[in-house]
């Protein structure tokens, strides 16, 4: 996006002024989005900021090519702006105050200049659109941020949701619990199927309760994806007892030829802990 | 009689504990199921136990040798408990078997 070194005499001239004193012009959008009732920052700051924006953009227009956005003069306005935006997210702002910063900053810089220089610079069409172009780029950093920003966010949420999803218990002295809730799928199954094993040689389990009271549907891959799984725990030496099959998912493995024909089915948790203690010799009374 | 690969040991009573070591070469299977079911004949074995502490996957080639060995040492009467498996072993095979293999599996001895 260069622009073109057109004959426009005011972008000439734009390129050519020297740029000082129009910091305090500068703080009025900042002064407008960031310190009214949101307190997203107070006045020194938004004097600090007009003052490296205003340093920053002198160095672009005194640069060799104003209109090139791959100069270093760009990326350090482009860098002012990330941090920029940074900083409002972080502090709970909005992206839409910092683009309408961005775009009002644009409108006060051409003022501010006017007045300083006394050259009309709203009435030519070639400065306007040179301010446009790095104004445009300088919003798409700002979005850029926002989407990382959002993505991270997510990212958290589903690395959390993981975590807490398949809580494996040691509920008692070499048994496991594991508590199935949601669905299955290939990436969730492996998961779970690594932890549950790394905790298996870990504690010496002997037995290990899968509870399905919470899956509400399966399908042929999840339902393979359970066996491999059981098949894995008892590969490793330990008895796996499956339990809380609901009837419509015992209607839907029927149906498809599961063959649960070697796998250790009870119908409630605490029937499966009581085969699982059973097996290891442990006797629960009332007292 | 050392067999090449690996180290039988026999720990007690009738139960052999056999240690597979780097050099251990499952494409020589038959030679070395005919040396390890000799062995085990002639201490009339009952148990052999086979430790895989130090295998962190299982292939199907592995997996051929073991379902052979097990085989060969139940035609005399040995049962092959497979110990120690490492959890990435078992995931890995749990991958590529359809039914329980014909060895059983223990924590360990």
């Amino acid at each position: 996006m260069a622009i073109k070194k057109g004959p426009s005499e005011k972008l000439a001239a734009l390129f050519g002024l020297k740029i000082g004193n129009i910091a305090t012009a500068l703080e009025e959008p900042g002064q407008k989005f960031f310190c009214n009732n949101n307190r997203l920052m107070d006045h020194d700051e938004v004097a600090d900021l007009s003052n490296e924006f205003q340093i920053l953009i002198a160095s672009l227009l005194g640069s060799k090519e104003p209109g090139n956005n791959t100069s270093p003069e760009f990326q350090a306005l482009e860098m002012f702006f990330t941090n920029l935006s940074r900083n409002i997210l972080m502090r709970g702002g909005n992206v839409e105050e910092v683009v309408r910063y961005t775009q009002h900053l644009q409108l006060t810089l051409i003022d501010a200049l006017e007045k300083t220089s006394g050259i009309p610079f709203s009435q030519s069409r070639s400065v306007l659109l040179y301010f446009t172009n790095i104004f445009n780029e300088l919003i798409m950093s700002v979005f850029h941020v926002y989407l990382e920003e959002r993505e991270r966010t997510l990212e958290a949420q589903q690395a959390e949701l993981r975590e807490t999803a398949t809580p494996i218990t040691e509920i008692w002295d070499g048994v496991l619990t594991l508590p199935i809730i949601g669905t299955l799928d290939s990436n969730r199954t492996m998961l779970v199927m690594e932890a549950l094993l790394n905790r298996i040689a870990k504690d010496h389990a002997k037995a290990v309760v899968m509870d399905l009271t919470g899956v509400k549907s399966i399908d042929s891959q999840v339902s393979h994806h359970l066996v491999q799984m059981v098949h894995a725990v008892q590969l490793m030496g330990s008895d796996a007892i499956v339990t809380g099959i609901r009837p419509e998912i015992a209607r839907a493995l029927v149906s498809l030829n599961i063959d649960l024909a070697n796998i250790t089915t009870r119908a409630s948790m605490s029937d499966g802990l009581k085969e699982a203690f059973l097996r290891m010799g442990i006797t629960v009374t009332n007292k | 009689m050392t067999i090449p690969g690996l180290h039988l040991t026999q720990i007690g009573g009738g139960d052999f504990l056999l240690e597979p070591t780097k050099n251990l070469n499952v494409r020589d299977l038959s030679r070395l199921v005919e040396s390890i079911t000799a062995r085990l004949m002639q201490a009339r074995a009952s148990r052999l136990y086979y430790d895989l502490s130090g295998l962190a996957l299982i292939d199907p080639l592995y997996y051929g040798w073991l379902d052979t060995l097990a085989r060969a040492a139940k035609t005399i009467n040995v049962k092959m408990i497979c110990i120690n498996m490492q959890p990435t072993a078992a995931f890995a095979l749990s991958k590529f078997i359809t039914k329980m293999p014909v060895f059983e599996t223990a924590l360990n001895i």
